[in-house]
């Protein structure tokens, strides 16, 4: 921990009079607070032990506004590991127990129940397979209409899957809220049931989940069970796969006629995973008829919803940053919003009808799609 | 009783008085304030920060402020280096961030307008989507709003061919001191009277608040050309430049390194070692007609002793031109710093680098001051000095940091100004260079004064700046 704490002040310290991600950085893009702002933020961490401010609710509240969502980091010239630094810095607030009850409660959820949405283990993997799915706990509680549209498509190219960690969080929850300790024991179960099922690949549905378990930045580390005999080019996204057996001719899809003016949302953490930005469009476009809208945030500067952990330590601010992204897709004169990532398309959904916006699960509709000849 | 007027006009969501707000805007970029938090200090705070969203809350604030003769300091996104958003007397800070829409982009006559709080990276996004540009590539372009653009006058990195970023600009929205929104006229070239609109440019928030201006835009080019050469001599350099500007062969850019920055900057930052000054100057526009630029630039250059670098010695430089100024690279505590830039004519410009160097390095050579330059903004006339003072080990107690920085800076401005240079070139005036605004402008300055006190009756706009 105190390693930890050391690299992220470092980091702090670097970063609390710089301004360079700021455009980029979401809280501070929908509030206007200087804050909130990467800047802002750092400055006010790095001046706790200097005396200038004391940690109270309103200071440890702005550290638990940082959405972890990449985009400073993403666009930062030197790589300051920013996000990293203020997990790093909210872990240090939850051991000294100043952490909020939100927080706290969260960090019990999570404890309990290996997820921070309901009250349920998760399922135990079950089979034997050389490929798995991390079936995980958005897919399950936010978006369940993924699962089974997703094994229908990884059936109709020829993949036999086993689930593992359905139910489970991937770790990346835990650890942006300040449980490190938690994160690695979610990270561990589910590396061990990797193991035992027996699989050497672990497919992700998202990208969060990919950064989550296959996060090639030094300042996230998680660890690696020594029985998981997967090694990080193991880890692929469903949409990669996807994309590429696409490419291959070893599946395809029937266009569908709806020519609702649409628009691909890159889901949160998607700056973090670069190179799927046109990967996931190409698998789009195979099944919308009409060339696609695009936001003005999107691809490497794409913001979050609120479907990080201040969705729990922040519910305004993460209601706020969703809303930045319907507006965004109402300006883009899109209609209908898809994605693959159960946690964005759950947020979006819940006040998409508002801005006039219908949101589909791409999963679900590639797997209607899915053509039988190929 | 102030908070809840203030509250009437914004809402009380867009008023904050909290501690951590209150610390964060005690600094802008500025060493002054930024060393005081360093030590654990604290700067005077903002009494009140509020964030209006239109011209006509600024008018209803700026009321309230006259009522109470409350200080107000405008704010945007507080990457101003001289202490020109320091709120030196407490009282209200305006954030005008939420202003941050983009009204209209007209691709007939290739402008843009938007509200002055839009972030200047946005904007640059928002017109790239259309093939357009905004050509003031500010260093500062991800933290800068377009208000910050204009109120001190600033320059960007290709301004040697587009200009200033009160070049770019055709019209202002500004609220005044006393409340009024004014509108200058459509255009700013015109016989139609008096020219009132460059008075605000440079203002700096003490003549009124920038909400809303129309700036001239650029196709995106279809070529950048870039390329660097190396002189053993820095006056041979300085004449290569000067003769690029005066045959009118129109490069975007010119950035010549003196020998100490090509052997620290350029080396940390590019991986170069070289000794030497190091040049970059790029083209832009039609393919062939940058070509031909680049061509007869070239040539003058090498005939003037110049090696030619090649292309990708200049294109690094551009990839990279922003990391000069991000942390570690960029200037950082414990140092003490500051950036002492000027702007002559091409007739003074080697001799006042020299005497800058020179009184600098002299003077505090105790404290192993480091002095380094660039000349980086070129007109037809001259071209800007980018110097910098960096001392390694400065005092540790505060006041005296503050001491001897402040001799520093009387050091670099006396010298400055005995050789024919500006206080400032592109950075302002703000709370740094105040002092020395009398000494410049001499006779002249009493009717400036008269102007601030017949604009703004109270003094409330950001009192202790721009020499006011």
């Amino acid at each position: 921990m105190k390693q930890m704490i050391d690299n992220a002040i470092a980091t702090l310290e670097n970063c609390r009079f710089c301004l360079m991600c700021r455009h980029v950085a979401p809280v501070g893009m929908v509030t206007n607070q200087e804050a909130l702002t990467p800047h802002g933020m750092a400055l006010l961490v790095t001046s706790q032990p200097r005396g200038l401010v004391a940690w109270n609710a309103e200071t440890v509240g702005i550290v638990f506004s940082e959405v972890d969502g990449g985009n400073s980091r993403a666009h930062c010239a030197t790589d300051q590991p920013f996000e990293e630094a203020m997990a790093a810095a909210r872990a240090e607030l939850v051991a000294q127990g100043l952490a909020s009850t939100a927080v706290t409660q969260l960090h019990a959820h999570l404890q309990q129940w290996q997820n921070p949405y309901q009250p349920q283990l998760p399922q135990p993997a079950t089979g034997v397979a050389q490929v798995a799915l991390f079936a995980g706990d958005e897919a399950a509680y936010l978006w369940p209409d993924t699962l089974p549209a997703v094994l229908k498509l990884l059936s109709a190219v020829g993949m036999e899957v086993v689930g593992v960690g359905h139910g489970r969080n991937n770790g990346l929850f835990a650890h942006s809220a300040g449980f490190p300790d938690l994160a690695a024991q979610l990270w561990q179960a589910t590396l061990d049931e990797l193991a035992s099922v027996g699989a050497k690949q672990l497919l992700l549905l998202s990208a969060g989940d990919y950064y989550a378990f296959n996060g090639r930045r030094g300042g996230f580390s998680r660890p690696v069970s020594a029985s998981a005999r997967v090694s990080p080019a193991d880890f692929i996204e469903v949409t990669d796969l996807l994309a590429e057996r696409l490419a291959a001719g070893e599946i395809a899809f029937r266009k569908t006629e709806d020519e609702t003016p649409w628009a691909y949302v890159d889901p949160t953490h998607a700056v973090r995973v670069p190179e799927r930005h046109e990967r996931v469009r190409g698998l789009v476009t195979a099944v919308m008829p009409t060339p696609p809208r695009e936001l003005f945030w999107r691809k490497d500067r794409a913001q979050p919803v609120g479907s990080t952990y201040i969705q729990f330590s922040n519910p305004p601010l993460a209601e706020r940053l969703t809303r930045a992204r319907l507006q965004d897709a109402r300006d883009s004169g899109a209609q209908l919003l898809l994605c693959e990532d159960p946690a964005t398309l759950h947020h979006l959904n819940r006040y998409a009808g508002e801005y006039g916006l219908r949101v589909q699960g791409l999963y679900e509709l590639l797997a209607e799609r899915v053509s039988s000849e190929q | 009783m102030i908070r809840s007027e203030l509250e009437e006009v914004v809402g009380e969501e867009y008023i904050s008085t909290r501690e951590s707000d209150r610390l964060v805007y005690a600094t802008d970029w500025f060493w002054l304030p930024q060393m005081w938090l360093d030590r654990g200090a604290q700067p005077t705070l903002p009494d009140f920060i509020v964030h209006p969203g239109t011209a006509v809350e600024i008018a209803e604030i700026l009321k309230i402020a006259n009522t109470y003769r409350i200080p107000v300091v405008p704010w945007g996104g507080g990457s101003g280096s001289q202490g020109g958003a320091a709120p030196v007397f407490g009282g209200i800070m305006l954030d005008v961030k939420r202003l941050n829409r983009i009204l209209e982009i007209d691709e007939t006559s290739l402008t843009v307008t938007a509200e002055a709080g839009i972030n200047g990276s946005v904007l640059e996004w928002a017109l790239n989507e259309k093939g357009l540009t905004l050509p003031h590539y500010a260093a500062s372009a991800n933290c800068a709003t377009l208000g910050g653009y204009l109120a001190p006058r600033g320059s960007g990195t290709i301004s040697t061919k587009y200009g200033k970023a009160e070049d770019m600009v055709l019209r202002m929205e500004i609220v005044l001191p006393t409340g009024e929104i004014i509108r200058t006229p459509h255009v700013p070239d015109h016989a139609g009277g008096p020219d009132y609109f460059h008075l605000f440019l440079g203002s700096e928030g003490t003549f009124g608040v920038i909400t809303e201006a129309t700036m001239q835009v650029d196709y995106l080019p279809e070529a950048r050309l870039l390329r660097a050469v190396l002189f053993q001599n820095l006056g041979h350099a300085l004449e290569a430049g000067r003769q690029l500007m005066t045959r009118r062969l129109s490069p975007f850019v010119i950035r010549l390194y003196d020998p100490a920055s090509t052997a620290t900057q350029v080396k940390k930052v590019l991986g170069y070692e070289m000794d030497g000054a190091y040049m970059v100057m790029g083209f832009d526009g039609d393919p062939d007609i940058a070509a031909l630029q680049e061509q007869k630039s070239l040539e003058i250059c090498l005939g003037l002793g110049g090696q030619d670098l090649g292309r990708e010695p200049g294109e690094k430089w551009w990839d990279h031109r922003y990391h000069f100024y991000y942390p570690p690279n960029g200037l950082h505590f414990p140092w003490m710093y500051g950036t002492t830039e000027t702007v002559t004519t091409f007739d003074k410009l080697e001799k006042l680098y020299w005497a800058q160097k020179r009184a600098v390095e002299e003077t505090y050579a105790d404290w192993n001051v480091n002095y380094i330059g660039h000349f980086s903004h070129w007109f037809h006339w001259g071209a800007s000095l980018y110097s910098r003072f960096i001392i390694p080990e400065p005092p540790q107690e505060a006041e005296e940091a503050i001491r001897l920085h402040n001799r520093i800076w009387d050091t670099a401005i006396t010298a400055v100004l005995a050789n024919g240079g500006i206080i400032n070139e592109h950075h302002g005036v703000g709370l740094k260079l105040s002092r020395f605004m009398r000494r410049q402008y001499g006779p002249a300055w009493p009717m400036l004064e008269r102007i601030k006190k017949s604009l703004d009756p109270n003094g409330i706009m950001n009192p202790g700046k721009v020499g006011f």
